[in-house]
């Protein structure tokens, strides 16, 4: 099975956070860190920072110590999400265009799509009975007035 | 007797149409969740804190505590029938239950394991009806010191219990606390962290972030593993009476797991998973034969099953008393209750006696109405579990869309919880803990306030924390925890208590 490099992404994601920690402990020391008799808003925030800053570094030095760990993530797994994310970064963008139940039926038929549910028959009917679901418990339940789009 | 009569006022109170049905619904739910694999009951709690806010703060905290209560009941059926949890606090269950089940006795084990967790849910509650209020009251006295030191030993144990690399656990809860800062802040009014942009100033909003670390990555880890259709054995009425020798060797079992279970609570971390693991290798312990124990012995079915569902009441204790939650779904709890403007803490009991009251009657009458649903039906769940994520996953995935838009009308919070969800799939992979980021966050505010009227408090001399014998002693379990798992390994003992967070969430 053709592996995606996944793992390798962990000591990337600690450096983020490293440098992550410096930069709230930076940029709150310019927002003012009073003293301790009078202390400002950038004082709480440049100690989180640099905790953040200090376990990232004990974390990174660890990882890099005990070498590669098991990838995460294989190719089809890898596209599973990429397309599942896909999916959810689309519901937002056509969501105010095309309303949400409109884009609750087919956000519903490509995730069933996507999760292998076989034939046309049974995405079709799940995505409509989610639709139909999403529909009663926002408008007529709890009476939310949520964007109806080409529906108006 | 002054305690009986806020009692009967909050079952008077309780016993209204619409807290009756959020009370069957939170159980119903909690239990269909538990029974189902995938998402745990915090996940759940998080995708029901939207539909809680029409109603008042006591209905929204009788179902999130409703669905807590009901996942412990249910996550054990799936672990007896077909050795797969529901949930995390029914792990252990399996090692036992699923023997049981082999030799046709599965019926007697659930019935065994709901009539332990009505009992351990009544002496838990018991428990939390006795203490909370005495400590809420003992809690008046408390001032910011004690309130910093407190939540420092909190992320101390916390950090230590929720991961397997504590420094993981540690840098998860920094980064709660970081987020919790941005935002203006509340002490004065200073914009931090925002970039200049307006969306920022509000502060990044806590329920499109736990949505998203526990809902959508939880789903984007079900959707990516491969899924095995399980085999349920079929269970009779008939089969589901126990015989009179497991009903006597289950009393002390779920006598003593209910007690450890209550106490266990207390505790930060994952407690409904820790407490199963306690009242399991307590039984063991103290058992004339051990042997039986992993080869279907009903000690080791009913000790965890009674103890995860009293360690829920016992974490309300915290969380009532102090505004402190010690796990991932009090915190959720109090990030419902603030959603209704009340703030739990030592004041509850003054400025709000009648949600705590009613919410401990209505918690009563939750707990029987678990017992009535899962005895007889409990054949009916255990097909519920064979239902496809495939079928499941995408209707919860587009009521986390729609339910998170919802709230506030704002795309941006759903952008977030995207975020989020991916995020947070890499770091359960990585192992990296959810609860102690939510905790982080839900409790930066008062960590930050704490610290700051506490300086000001002490005119910037943190010496004088030596003068407040509750900060000091607070201060000094913290210190002892840290230096016994520093030490406990050069000793060549080891200290970890380890548990996978996995589908605790």
């Amino acid at each position: 099975m053709e592996k995606a490099p996944a793992s390798r992404l962990e000591p990337f994601f600690v450096c983020f956070l490293l440098v992550l920690g410096l930069a709230v402990s930076v940029i709150s020391w310019g927002y003012g860190f009073g003293s301790l008799r009078q202390p400002g808003p950038g004082l709480y925030p440049f100690f989180v920072g640099v905790a953040i800053a200090v376990f990232s570094l004990f974390i990174l030095v660890s990882e890099l110590r005990s070498g590669t760990g098991e990838p995460v993530l294989d190719k089809q797994g890898a596209r599973t999400l990429a397309l599942m994310a896909l999916t959810f970064c689309l519901w937002i963008v056509a969501m105010p265009l095309l309303g949400y139940v409109v884009v609750t039926l087919l956000a519903t038929y490509a995730f069933c799509k996507i999760m292998k549910l076989e034939g046309w028959r049974k995405p079709l009917a799940v995505s409509a009975g989610t639709a139909l679901f999403i529909y009663a418990l926002f408008d007529y339940w709890l009476y939310i007035d949520l964007p109806r789009g080409i529906l108006e | 007797m002054e305690g009986l009569g806020l009692l009967f006022s909050g079952f008077v109170s309780s016993l209204t149409t619409v807290n009756l049905v959020a009370c069957f619904i939170g159980a119903l739910v909690g239990t269909l969740v538990g029974v189902l694999p995938g998402l745990g009951p915090t996940a759940t709690m998080v995708l029901m804190l939207p539909f809680t806010l029409p109603y008042g703060p006591t209905t929204g905290l009788i179902m999130m505590t409703g669905v807590w209560y009901g996942a412990m009941y249910g996550g054990s059926t799936t672990s007896v029938l077909v050795n797969i949890p529901g949930e995390a606090a029914s792990v252990v269950t399996c090692i036992d239950g699923y023997q049981m089940c082999k030799k046709g006795r599965a019926g007697a084990a659930l019935a065994l394991v709901a009539i332990g967790s009505f009992v351990a849910g009544t002496i838990g509650l018991l428990g939390l009806q006795f203490f909370a209020p005495a400590l809420g009251n003992a809690a008046l006295s408390f001032g910011p010191p004690e309130f910093l030191c407190f939540m420092i030993l909190a992320f101390v144990l916390l950090s230590n219990l929720s991961a397997e690399a504590p420094l993981k656990g540690a840098l998860m809860i920094a980064l709660g606390l970081f987020l919790s800062t941005i935002g203006i802040t509340p002490m004065d009014s200073y914009p931090r962290f925002t970039f200049g942009s307006e969306q920022l100033m509000l502060g990044i909003d806590f329920l499109p972030i736990a949505v998203g670390l526990f809902g959508i990555s939880e789903i984007l880890n079900t959707a990516i593993e491969k899924y095995v259709k399980p085999v349920v054995r079929k269970i009779r009425l008939k089969e589901l009476y126990p015989n009179r020798d497991e009903m006597r060797r289950s009393i002390g079992p779920m006598l003593r797991g209910s007690i450890l279970g209550f106490f266990v609570g207390l505790l930060p971390g994952p407690c409904t998973v820790i407490s199963t693991f306690v009242a399991y290798a307590f039984e063991k312990r103290i058992s004339k034969t051990p042997e039986r124990f992993g080869h279907g012995a009903v000690e080791g079915v009913v000790a965890p099953e009674s103890a995860n569902n009293s360690a829920v009441m016992g974490s309300m204790i915290p969380l009532l008393t102090l505004g402190i939650p010690f796990a991932a779904p009090s915190a959720i709890m109090l990030a419902g209750l603030r959603m209704h403007n009340v703030e739990p803490g030592p004041m509850l009991f003054v400025t709000n006696p009648d949600v705590f009251w009613t919410f401990i009657a209505a918690m009563y009458i939750g707990n029987l109405m678990l017992l009535i649903l899962n005895l007889p039906l409990v054949g009916a769940f255990a097909r519920i579990a064979m239902i496809r994520p495939q079928i499941l996953l995408p209707i919860i995935s587009l009521i986390c869309l729609v339910g998170v838009y919802s709230v506030r009308n704002s795309l941006f919070d759903v952008w977030v919880m995207i975020a989020a969800g991916v995020v947070g799939y890499f770091l359960r992979k990585w192992k990296y803990p959810i609860a102690p980021f939510i905790i982080g966050v839900v409790l930066g505010p008062t960590t930050e306030n704490s610290l700051r009227q506490t300086l000001l408090m002490f005119k910037g001399d943190v010496s004088l924390v030596a003068g407040r014998p509750l900060s000091v002693a607070l201060l000094a379990l913290a210190a002892v925890f840290l230096a016994y798992k520093v030490i406990a390994p050069l000793m060549g003992k080891k200290p970890e208590l380890k548990v996978d967070e996995g589908k605790s969430l």
